[in-house]
Protein backbone atom coordinates (compact mmCIF):
# COMPACT_ATOMS: atom_id res chain seq x y z
CA UNK A 1 0.00 0.00 0.00
CA UNK A 2 0.72 3.70 -0.34
CA UNK A 3 1.13 6.06 2.60
CA UNK A 4 -0.79 9.33 0.66
CA UNK A 5 0.03 13.26 2.34
CA UNK A 6 -2.66 15.88 2.09
CA UNK A 7 -0.24 19.02 1.76
CA UNK A 8 -3.34 21.38 2.06
CA UNK A 9 -3.62 19.54 5.44
CA UNK A 10 -0.62 19.01 6.76
CA UNK A 11 0.90 21.69 9.25
CA UNK A 12 3.79 19.70 10.50
CA UNK A 13 2.26 18.48 14.22
CA UNK A 14 4.85 15.32 13.47
CA UNK A 15 2.86 12.97 15.86
CA UNK A 16 3.50 10.64 12.10
CA UNK A 17 6.81 10.81 12.96
CA UNK A 18 6.77 10.23 16.34
CA UNK A 19 4.66 6.92 15.23
CA UNK A 20 6.53 5.84 12.59
CA UNK A 21 9.88 7.20 12.90
CA UNK A 22 11.59 4.89 10.43
CA UNK A 23 9.29 6.02 7.19
CA UNK A 24 8.69 9.57 7.32
CA UNK A 25 10.27 12.88 9.45
CA UNK A 26 10.17 16.58 8.97
CA UNK A 27 13.05 18.16 7.35
CA UNK A 28 14.52 21.48 8.75
CA UNK A 29 11.75 23.95 7.70
CA UNK A 30 9.34 21.03 9.16
CA UNK A 31 7.88 19.80 6.17
CA UNK A 32 6.82 16.20 5.94
CA UNK A 33 9.33 14.21 4.37
CA UNK A 34 7.93 10.33 3.71
CA UNK A 35 11.18 7.97 3.59
CA UNK A 36 9.42 5.11 2.05
CA UNK A 37 5.86 5.40 0.87
CA UNK A 38 4.80 1.75 -0.65
CA UNK A 39 4.32 -0.02 2.37
CA UNK A 40 3.75 -3.50 3.23
CA UNK A 41 4.25 -6.67 5.81
CA UNK A 42 6.36 -5.43 8.75
CA UNK A 43 5.83 -1.79 8.04
CA UNK A 44 2.31 -1.63 7.37
CA UNK A 45 1.32 -1.78 11.39
CA UNK A 46 3.63 1.64 11.66
CA UNK A 47 2.23 3.49 8.61
CA UNK A 48 -1.55 2.63 10.15
CA UNK A 49 -0.21 4.45 13.65
CA UNK A 50 1.09 7.28 11.43
CA UNK A 51 -2.24 7.52 9.69
CA UNK A 52 -4.38 7.08 13.01
CA UNK A 53 -2.09 10.00 14.61
CA UNK A 54 -1.87 12.71 12.14
CA UNK A 55 -4.57 14.83 14.43
CA UNK A 56 -5.42 16.95 11.32
CA UNK A 57 -5.82 13.39 8.94
CA UNK A 58 -4.01 15.06 6.51
CA UNK A 59 -2.69 11.10 5.99
CA UNK A 60 -3.62 7.67 4.55
CA UNK A 61 -3.13 4.64 3.33
CA UNK A 62 -4.34 3.58 -0.08
CA UNK B 1 -30.61 -4.77 10.57
CA UNK B 2 -33.60 -2.42 11.49
CA UNK B 3 -32.68 1.26 11.89
CA UNK B 4 -34.42 2.18 15.27
CA UNK B 5 -34.42 6.09 16.73
CA UNK B 6 -31.58 7.22 19.75
CA UNK B 7 -32.45 6.29 22.96
CA UNK B 8 -33.60 9.22 24.98
CA UNK B 9 -32.06 10.83 27.84
CA UNK B 10 -33.48 13.80 30.21
CA UNK B 11 -30.20 14.86 30.99
CA UNK B 12 -29.53 18.56 30.74
CA UNK B 13 -25.78 18.98 29.37
CA UNK B 14 -25.17 21.99 31.11
CA UNK B 15 -27.03 21.99 34.35
CA UNK B 16 -24.32 22.93 36.89
CA UNK B 17 -23.72 19.53 38.71
CA UNK B 18 -23.21 18.04 35.16
CA UNK B 19 -20.41 20.93 34.41
CA UNK B 20 -18.96 20.47 37.63
CA UNK B 21 -18.37 16.44 37.19
CA UNK B 22 -19.87 15.66 33.98
CA UNK B 23 -17.87 11.84 33.91
CA UNK B 24 -20.74 10.02 35.72
CA UNK B 25 -23.43 11.39 33.19
CA UNK B 26 -20.80 10.28 30.31
CA UNK B 27 -20.75 7.05 31.53
CA UNK B 28 -24.73 6.92 31.66
CA UNK B 29 -24.99 8.60 27.87
CA UNK B 30 -22.43 6.08 26.72
CA UNK B 31 -24.00 2.90 27.90
CA UNK B 32 -27.67 4.31 26.14
CA UNK B 33 -26.02 4.45 22.86
CA UNK B 34 -23.29 6.29 20.62
CA UNK B 35 -25.89 9.11 20.10
CA UNK B 36 -28.35 9.70 22.74
CA UNK B 37 -31.13 12.49 21.88
CA UNK B 38 -31.47 15.31 24.91
CA UNK B 39 -34.76 16.71 24.87
CA UNK B 40 -34.37 19.38 27.70
CA UNK B 41 -31.19 21.50 25.39
CA UNK B 42 -32.47 19.37 21.80
CA UNK B 43 -29.40 17.76 21.23
CA UNK B 44 -27.91 14.68 20.16
CA UNK B 45 -25.08 13.87 21.89
CA UNK B 46 -22.16 11.82 20.32
CA UNK B 47 -20.71 9.78 23.07
CA UNK B 48 -18.67 7.03 22.07
CA UNK B 49 -15.09 7.30 20.88
CA UNK B 50 -15.42 5.75 17.53
CA UNK B 51 -18.87 7.68 16.86
CA UNK B 52 -17.40 11.24 17.83
CA UNK B 53 -13.94 10.37 15.73
CA UNK B 54 -15.78 9.33 12.84
CA UNK B 55 -18.12 12.46 13.18
CA UNK B 56 -14.67 15.15 13.36
CA UNK B 57 -13.81 13.25 10.31
CA UNK B 58 -17.17 13.14 8.23
CA UNK B 59 -16.87 17.34 7.69
CA UNK B 60 -19.67 17.18 5.18
CA UNK B 61 -22.19 14.95 7.23
CA UNK B 62 -21.42 16.84 10.50
CA UNK B 63 -21.20 20.32 9.79
CA UNK B 64 -19.40 23.17 11.65
CA UNK B 65 -21.79 25.98 10.48
CA UNK B 66 -23.59 25.11 14.28
CA UNK B 67 -20.75 24.80 16.55
CA UNK B 68 -21.86 26.63 19.38
CA UNK B 69 -25.41 25.57 21.27
CA UNK B 70 -27.23 29.31 20.99
CA UNK B 71 -28.10 31.17 17.55
CA UNK B 72 -26.50 33.99 18.22
CA UNK B 73 -23.13 33.14 18.88
CA UNK B 74 -23.31 30.62 15.85
CA UNK B 75 -24.65 34.30 13.65
CA UNK B 76 -21.38 35.84 15.46
CA UNK B 77 -18.24 33.49 14.07
CA UNK B 78 -19.99 33.33 10.75
CA UNK B 79 -17.34 33.53 8.38
CA UNK B 80 -14.76 32.24 10.38
CA UNK B 81 -12.55 29.36 10.27
CA UNK B 82 -14.26 27.97 13.26
CA UNK B 83 -17.66 27.89 12.01
CA UNK B 84 -17.49 27.24 8.01
CA UNK B 85 -16.89 23.66 5.93
CA UNK B 86 -14.54 23.26 2.84
CA UNK B 87 -13.59 24.51 0.67
CA UNK B 88 -13.93 27.85 2.18
CA UNK B 89 -12.57 26.61 5.54
CA UNK B 90 -9.59 25.49 3.81
CA UNK B 91 -8.39 28.87 2.88
CA UNK B 92 -9.20 30.35 5.94
CA UNK B 93 -7.80 27.74 7.82
CA UNK B 94 -4.40 28.48 6.34
CA UNK B 95 -4.24 32.16 7.26
CA UNK B 96 -5.15 31.22 10.65
CA UNK B 97 -2.59 28.64 10.89
CA UNK B 98 0.24 30.55 9.06
CA UNK B 99 1.54 32.09 12.22
CA UNK B 100 0.39 29.20 14.63
CA UNK B 101 1.63 26.11 12.94
CA UNK B 102 4.59 24.06 14.61
CA UNK B 103 6.22 24.71 11.89
CA UNK B 104 5.97 28.50 12.04
CA UNK B 105 6.44 28.54 16.05
CA UNK B 106 9.38 26.26 15.59
CA UNK B 107 11.72 29.20 16.76
CA UNK B 108 9.89 30.01 19.95
CA UNK B 109 10.44 26.98 22.11
CA UNK B 110 13.34 27.84 23.86
CA UNK B 111 12.18 30.81 24.80
CA UNK B 112 8.36 28.98 26.15
CA UNK B 113 11.10 26.66 27.53
CA UNK B 114 13.37 28.90 29.88
CA UNK B 115 10.48 31.06 30.65
CA UNK B 116 8.43 27.87 32.25
CA UNK B 117 11.36 26.83 34.15
CA UNK B 118 11.71 30.21 35.69
CA UNK B 119 7.98 30.75 36.84
CA UNK B 120 8.21 27.29 37.94
CA UNK B 121 11.72 28.10 40.20
CA UNK B 122 9.79 30.88 41.67
CA UNK B 123 6.86 29.28 42.86
CA UNK B 124 9.00 26.44 44.26
CA UNK B 125 11.15 28.95 46.49
CA UNK B 126 7.96 30.60 47.41
CA UNK B 127 6.54 27.23 48.41
CA UNK B 128 3.06 28.29 48.34
CA UNK B 129 1.11 29.91 46.15
CA UNK B 130 -2.36 30.10 43.75
CA UNK B 131 -1.68 27.22 41.05
CA UNK B 132 -4.20 28.30 38.91
CA UNK B 133 -3.56 32.34 39.69
CA UNK B 134 0.32 31.77 39.78
CA UNK B 135 1.03 29.20 36.96
CA UNK B 136 -1.97 28.07 35.45
CA UNK B 137 -3.46 31.48 34.42
CA UNK B 138 -0.11 33.00 34.29
CA UNK B 139 2.04 31.08 32.15
CA UNK B 140 -0.34 30.86 28.95
CA UNK B 141 -1.65 34.62 29.13
CA UNK B 142 1.96 35.63 29.09
CA UNK B 143 2.93 33.42 26.09
CA UNK B 144 -0.14 34.00 23.71
CA UNK B 145 0.23 38.21 25.46
CA UNK B 146 3.84 38.26 24.37
CA UNK B 147 2.94 36.06 20.89
CA UNK B 148 0.58 38.15 19.32
CA UNK B 149 1.60 41.52 21.33
CA UNK B 150 -0.69 42.64 23.22
CA UNK B 151 -0.53 45.18 25.65
CA UNK B 152 -2.58 48.21 28.28
CA UNK B 153 -6.01 47.43 27.93
CA UNK B 154 -6.07 44.50 25.68
CA UNK B 155 -3.55 42.48 27.60
CA UNK B 156 -5.79 43.85 30.80
CA UNK B 157 -8.73 42.03 29.56
CA UNK B 158 -7.37 38.99 28.00
CA UNK B 159 -8.65 36.50 30.87
CA UNK B 160 -12.18 37.65 30.75
CA UNK B 161 -12.23 38.18 27.57
CA UNK B 162 -11.22 34.75 27.01
CA UNK B 163 -13.44 33.07 29.53
CA UNK B 164 -16.28 34.85 27.72
CA UNK B 165 -15.31 33.55 24.75
CA UNK B 166 -15.65 30.32 25.46
CA UNK B 167 -19.14 30.66 27.61
CA UNK B 168 -21.16 32.54 25.26
CA UNK B 169 -21.20 29.17 23.31
CA UNK B 170 -22.99 27.45 24.98
CA UNK B 171 -27.05 27.65 25.02
CA UNK B 172 -28.72 30.53 26.08
CA UNK B 173 -28.33 30.45 29.97
CA UNK B 174 -27.69 32.80 32.83
CA UNK B 175 -24.23 32.28 32.21
CA UNK B 176 -24.36 32.94 28.24
CA UNK B 177 -26.60 36.02 28.56
CA UNK B 178 -24.12 37.27 31.39
CA UNK B 179 -21.20 36.60 29.26
CA UNK B 180 -22.42 37.95 25.56
CA UNK B 181 -21.52 41.90 26.85
CA UNK B 182 -18.02 40.90 27.69
CA UNK B 183 -17.42 38.80 24.38
CA UNK B 184 -18.82 41.93 22.44
CA UNK B 185 -15.65 43.62 24.22
CA UNK B 186 -13.38 41.66 22.95
CA UNK B 187 -15.44 41.59 19.59
CA UNK B 188 -15.42 45.04 19.13
CA UNK B 189 -11.75 45.35 20.35
CA UNK B 190 -10.67 43.35 17.48
CA UNK B 191 -12.59 45.05 14.90
CA UNK B 192 -11.02 48.15 15.59
CA UNK B 193 -7.38 47.19 16.36
CA UNK B 194 -4.75 48.03 14.03
CA UNK B 195 -0.95 47.23 14.09
CA UNK B 196 -0.13 50.12 16.24
CA UNK B 197 -1.72 48.61 19.04
CA UNK B 198 0.25 45.75 18.83
CA UNK B 199 3.41 45.12 20.12
CA UNK B 200 6.78 45.76 17.11
CA UNK B 201 8.01 41.79 16.06
CA UNK B 202 4.83 40.41 17.02
CA UNK B 203 3.07 37.73 15.24
CA UNK B 204 -0.11 39.88 15.90
CA UNK B 205 1.83 42.60 13.80
CA UNK B 206 3.29 40.27 10.89
CA UNK B 207 -0.75 39.18 10.48
CA UNK B 208 -1.45 43.07 9.67
CA UNK B 209 2.02 43.25 7.43
CA UNK B 210 0.33 40.09 5.55
CA UNK B 211 -3.08 41.87 5.24
CA UNK B 212 -1.10 45.16 4.28
CA UNK B 213 0.85 43.52 1.60
CA UNK B 214 -2.20 41.53 0.42
CA UNK B 215 -1.35 38.31 1.22
CA UNK B 216 -5.18 37.78 2.97
CA UNK B 217 -7.92 39.66 2.46
CA UNK B 218 -8.73 43.31 3.85
CA UNK B 219 -10.36 43.40 7.35
CA UNK B 220 -9.06 39.77 7.82
CA UNK B 221 -6.43 40.73 10.14
CA UNK B 222 -8.83 41.28 13.51
CA UNK B 223 -10.87 38.38 13.07
CA UNK B 224 -7.54 35.80 13.20
CA UNK B 225 -6.41 37.52 16.53
CA UNK B 226 -10.50 37.32 17.96
CA UNK B 227 -9.99 33.60 16.99
CA UNK B 228 -6.36 33.55 18.73
CA UNK B 229 -7.86 34.50 22.08
CA UNK B 230 -11.16 33.16 21.83
CA UNK B 231 -9.85 29.76 21.29
CA UNK B 232 -6.53 29.75 22.84
CA UNK B 233 -6.50 31.30 26.14
CA UNK B 234 -9.66 29.64 28.73
CA UNK B 235 -8.73 25.97 27.12
CA UNK B 236 -4.76 26.41 27.81
CA UNK B 237 -5.40 27.57 31.19
CA UNK B 238 -7.60 24.68 32.09
CA UNK B 239 -4.89 22.14 30.10
CA UNK B 240 -2.73 23.58 32.36
CA UNK B 241 -4.31 23.80 35.69
CA UNK B 242 -5.25 20.28 34.94
CA UNK B 243 -1.62 19.09 34.98
CA UNK B 244 -0.80 20.37 38.35
CA UNK B 245 -3.97 19.12 39.85
CA UNK B 246 -3.42 15.91 38.78
CA UNK B 247 0.46 15.31 39.61
CA UNK B 248 -0.31 16.63 42.94
CA UNK B 249 -3.49 14.00 43.29
CA UNK B 250 -1.15 11.51 41.25
CA UNK B 251 2.87 11.76 42.79
CA UNK B 252 3.41 8.34 41.64
CA UNK B 253 2.72 9.57 38.25
CA UNK B 254 4.89 12.62 38.84
CA UNK B 255 7.36 10.32 39.55
CA UNK B 256 7.32 8.39 36.80
CA UNK B 257 8.35 11.55 34.36
CA UNK B 258 10.93 12.95 36.48
CA UNK B 259 12.63 9.37 35.89
CA UNK B 260 11.88 9.27 32.38
CA UNK B 261 11.58 12.83 30.89
CA UNK B 262 10.69 11.58 26.98
CA UNK B 263 7.46 10.75 29.12
CA UNK B 264 6.56 14.73 29.06
CA UNK B 265 4.73 14.32 25.76
CA UNK B 266 3.17 11.16 27.29
CA UNK B 267 1.89 12.63 30.00
CA UNK B 268 0.42 15.49 28.67
CA UNK B 269 -1.73 13.72 26.08
CA UNK B 270 -2.80 11.49 28.90
CA UNK B 271 -3.85 14.12 31.06
CA UNK B 272 -5.96 16.20 28.52
CA UNK B 273 -7.42 12.76 27.53
CA UNK B 274 -8.24 12.16 31.19
CA UNK B 275 -9.69 15.73 31.88
CA UNK B 276 -10.89 17.39 28.53
CA UNK B 277 -10.60 21.31 28.68
CA UNK B 278 -13.84 21.12 26.62
CA UNK B 279 -16.96 20.05 27.60
CA UNK B 280 -19.32 19.81 24.48
CA UNK B 281 -18.46 20.95 21.00
CA UNK B 282 -21.40 21.70 18.31
CA UNK B 283 -21.94 20.03 14.66
CA UNK B 284 -25.29 20.65 12.03
CA UNK B 285 -26.66 17.50 10.62
CA UNK B 286 -26.77 18.01 6.73
CA UNK B 287 -28.25 14.72 6.08
CA UNK B 288 -30.24 11.86 7.77
CA UNK B 289 -27.45 10.10 9.42
CA UNK B 290 -27.43 6.41 10.65
CA UNK B 291 -24.72 6.46 14.16
CA UNK B 292 -24.76 3.24 15.72
CA UNK B 293 -27.75 1.68 14.43
CA UNK B 294 -29.84 4.72 15.66
CA UNK B 295 -30.92 7.77 12.48
CA UNK B 296 -30.57 11.06 13.62
CA UNK B 297 -32.43 13.45 11.36
CA UNK B 298 -31.03 16.02 8.55
CA UNK B 299 -30.36 19.54 10.33
CA UNK B 300 -30.76 17.89 13.87
CA UNK B 301 -27.99 20.05 16.45
CA UNK B 302 -25.06 17.73 17.48
CA UNK B 303 -23.23 17.88 20.72
CA UNK B 304 -19.94 16.36 20.50
CA UNK B 305 -18.52 15.09 24.08
CA UNK B 306 -14.61 14.80 23.97
CA UNK B 307 -14.54 13.46 27.24
CA UNK B 308 -17.10 10.70 27.22
CA UNK B 309 -15.41 9.03 24.16
CA UNK B 310 -11.83 9.78 25.82
CA UNK B 311 -12.98 7.42 28.74
CA UNK B 312 -14.39 5.11 26.64
CA UNK B 313 -14.03 1.85 27.72
CA UNK B 314 -14.40 0.35 24.21
CA UNK B 315 -11.16 2.61 23.02
CA UNK B 316 -9.36 2.83 25.97
CA UNK B 317 -8.08 -0.06 29.05
CA UNK B 318 -9.13 1.27 32.14
CA UNK B 319 -9.91 4.69 31.23
CA UNK B 320 -10.77 6.04 34.35
CA UNK B 321 -7.33 5.71 35.57
CA UNK B 322 -4.68 8.55 35.13
CA UNK B 323 -1.40 6.44 33.85
CA UNK B 324 1.13 8.84 31.89
CA UNK B 325 2.72 5.62 30.51
CA UNK B 326 -0.40 5.03 28.29
CA UNK B 327 0.67 7.65 25.68
CA UNK B 328 -3.02 8.16 23.95
CA UNK B 329 -2.32 10.46 20.75
CA UNK B 330 -5.37 9.54 19.46
CA UNK B 331 -7.31 11.06 22.43
CA UNK B 332 -10.20 13.63 21.57
CA UNK B 333 -9.35 16.84 23.33
CA UNK B 334 -8.32 18.48 20.27
CA UNK B 335 -10.70 17.36 17.92
CA UNK B 336 -9.65 15.45 15.07
CA UNK B 337 -9.27 16.37 11.46
CA UNK B 338 -10.11 19.61 9.46
CA UNK B 339 -11.29 21.06 12.59
CA UNK B 340 -8.73 20.01 14.79
CA UNK B 341 -7.64 22.19 17.30
CA UNK B 342 -5.36 25.11 15.60
CA UNK B 343 -3.24 25.95 18.29
CA UNK B 344 -2.49 22.82 19.12
CA UNK B 345 1.09 23.15 18.54
CA UNK B 346 1.65 26.04 20.75
CA UNK B 347 -0.69 24.37 23.52
CA UNK B 348 1.93 21.49 23.27
CA UNK B 349 5.15 23.83 23.63
CA UNK B 350 2.74 25.37 26.32
CA UNK B 351 1.92 22.34 28.76
CA UNK B 352 5.41 20.11 27.50
CA UNK B 353 6.99 23.32 28.94
CA UNK B 354 5.26 23.51 32.61
CA UNK B 355 5.77 19.45 33.13
CA UNK B 356 9.39 19.87 31.86
CA UNK B 357 10.10 22.34 34.87
CA UNK B 358 7.89 20.53 37.32
CA UNK B 359 9.21 17.35 36.22
CA UNK B 360 13.13 18.68 37.13
CA UNK B 361 12.08 20.81 40.05
CA UNK B 362 9.03 19.14 42.04
CA UNK B 363 9.45 15.95 43.75
CA UNK B 364 5.41 16.84 45.44
CA UNK B 365 2.80 19.21 44.91
CA UNK B 366 0.79 19.35 48.54
CA UNK B 367 -2.41 21.29 47.61
CA UNK B 368 -5.66 21.92 49.62
CA UNK B 369 -8.63 21.38 47.62
CA UNK B 370 -9.87 22.12 44.46
CA UNK B 371 -12.82 24.64 43.64
CA UNK B 372 -14.48 24.46 40.56
CA UNK B 373 -16.99 26.95 39.10
CA UNK B 374 -19.33 25.66 36.42
CA UNK B 375 -19.20 27.06 32.90
CA UNK B 376 -20.82 26.13 29.72
CA UNK B 377 -17.99 25.19 27.25
CA UNK B 378 -14.86 24.92 28.97
CA UNK B 379 -13.89 22.60 32.45
CA UNK B 380 -11.19 24.38 34.72
CA UNK B 381 -10.23 24.33 37.87
CA UNK B 382 -10.86 28.01 39.44
CA UNK B 383 -8.69 28.05 42.38
CA UNK B 384 -6.28 24.92 43.88
CA UNK B 385 -4.22 26.22 46.77
CA UNK B 386 -0.53 24.86 46.72
CA UNK B 387 0.26 24.37 50.66
CA UNK B 388 3.73 22.88 50.51
CA UNK B 389 6.35 21.80 47.43
CA UNK B 390 8.68 19.12 48.26
CA UNK B 391 11.56 20.36 45.99
CA UNK B 392 13.35 17.81 43.77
Amino acid sequence: MKILIDRSRCEGHGLCEEAAPSLMHLDDDGELVLDHDEVGGDVLAAAGAAVRACPVAALRLA
Amino acid sequence: MPVATPKTSDVDLFADEVLLDPYPTYARLRDLGGVVHLPATDVYALTRYHVIRDALADWETFSSTSIGFNPMVNEALTGTSLASDPPVHTRLRATLTANLSPRALRGLKDQIDAKADSLVAELVAKGSFDAIDALARAFPLEVVADLIGFTGYARTNMLRWGQAAMQVIGPMNQRTAESFPIAGELYGWCSSVTADDLAPGSVGRGIFDAQARGDIPDNTAGHIIHQYLGAGVDTTIAAIGNILALFSAYPDQLELVRKDPALVPAAFSEALRFWAPVHAWGRRVRRDVEIDGAVVPAGAQVAILFGAGNRDPRHYDNPDAFLVERNPIDHLSFGYGPHGCAGQGLARLEAHAIIQALARRVERLVTGPETRIPSNITRSIDQLPVTEVVPA
